[in-house]
């Protein structure tokens, strides 16, 4: 087995755990807007060296790679508008102070 | 076999791991938001290692420009952006953390001991690559590829509409009524 895929695959899922704990431990929306960013950053590396090291003529791995760089451009985007919309209507985007969003 | 690229991807995989959890572990929202573009430039730097360089030019500038926009965020809506006060902002730490360890112990798991089969060892340069690339976006998969495209406007559309002010009810009629 390569010992670069292997790397890449840890990297990968290091960054899957510490984006799982920053999106369930932060009270900050946007903070937990950064767990997810980890999160997918951890589904970019695993793509990339998949297609690197296992299927290197399948062109369709990158273009996977862009779809999930879009997915991140579009949760920042649309985050950040809800986030504003929260601010301007509560003055906070902590998510404890959110509950009433529940009911 | 160690080889010069393995050393590479580890050192930058270290780095990327390492930023991640600068992420949260400082008080300050800046320095979250910088240690989280030092996180994705690493990962950059990983894919050039990894000689996919239009993928990785591509994610450093994108996540350069991304979190200059998060940090400037994170100035107008925190309540102390500097972390001067070590304001804490966290809960449930326990379960998260269990969960990120599992997540992390499982995915392990998965790369260390599943056999993935041959190991492609050569690569096509960047300009054939980028030429497929270009190729397959716009031949096989360029469904998918309108599909982004349609997405992205969509979502741009849907934020600006969720964060622009209402007008408050008078001034519209006001509005109109000057029309």
């Amino acid at each position: 087995m390569s010992v670069e895929l292997v790397w890449a695959l840890i990297t990968g899922a290091a960054l899957f755990g510490v984006g799982i704990y920053g999106a369930l431990s932060q009270t900050n929306l946007v903070m937990i807007m950064m767990g997810v960013e980890l999160i997918l950053a951890g589904a970019l590396i695993n793509l990339v060296a998949f297609w690197r090291y296992l299927h290197p003529d399948a062109m369709s791995g990158q273009m996977f790679v862009l779809i999930v760089m879009t997915v991140m451009a579009l949760e920042m985007a649309v985050g950040f508008g809800v986030a504003i919309a929260r601010f301007r209507s509560k003055g906070s985007v902590e998510m404890e102070e959110a509950a009433e969003l529940k009911e | 076999m160690i080889t010069g690229q393995s050393i590479f991807i580890g050192f930058f995989g270290v780095a990327a791991v390492w930023f991640g959890i600068v992420v949260f572990r400082t008080f300050s929202m800046v320095r979250s938001a910088i240690a989280l573009l030092f996180s994705q430039t690493a990962l950059g730097a990983m894919f050039l290692t990894m000689q996919a360089e239009f993928l990785g030019v591509l994610q450093i500038m994108m996540m350069a420009t991304e979190m200059s926009i998060m940090a400037f965020f994170m100035v107008m809506f925190m309540m102390d952006p500097g972390g001067m006060g070590k304001m804490e902002m966290t809960h449930q730490k326990r379960l998260s953390l269990i969960v990120g360890l599992v997540s992390f112990v499982g995915a392990v798991a998965i790369a260390v001991f599943i056999d993935w089969g041959p190991v492609a060892t050569t690569v096509a340069d960047t300009a054939q690559q980028t030429k497929a690339l270009g190729l397959e976006l716009l031949g096989r998969s360029m469904l998918v590829f309108e599909m982004a495209g349609v997405t992205i406007l969509t979502a741009m559309i849907a934020a600006t509409s969720v964060a622009i002010q209402p007008l408050p009810l008078s001034a519209i009629k006001h509005k109109k009524d000057r029309v």
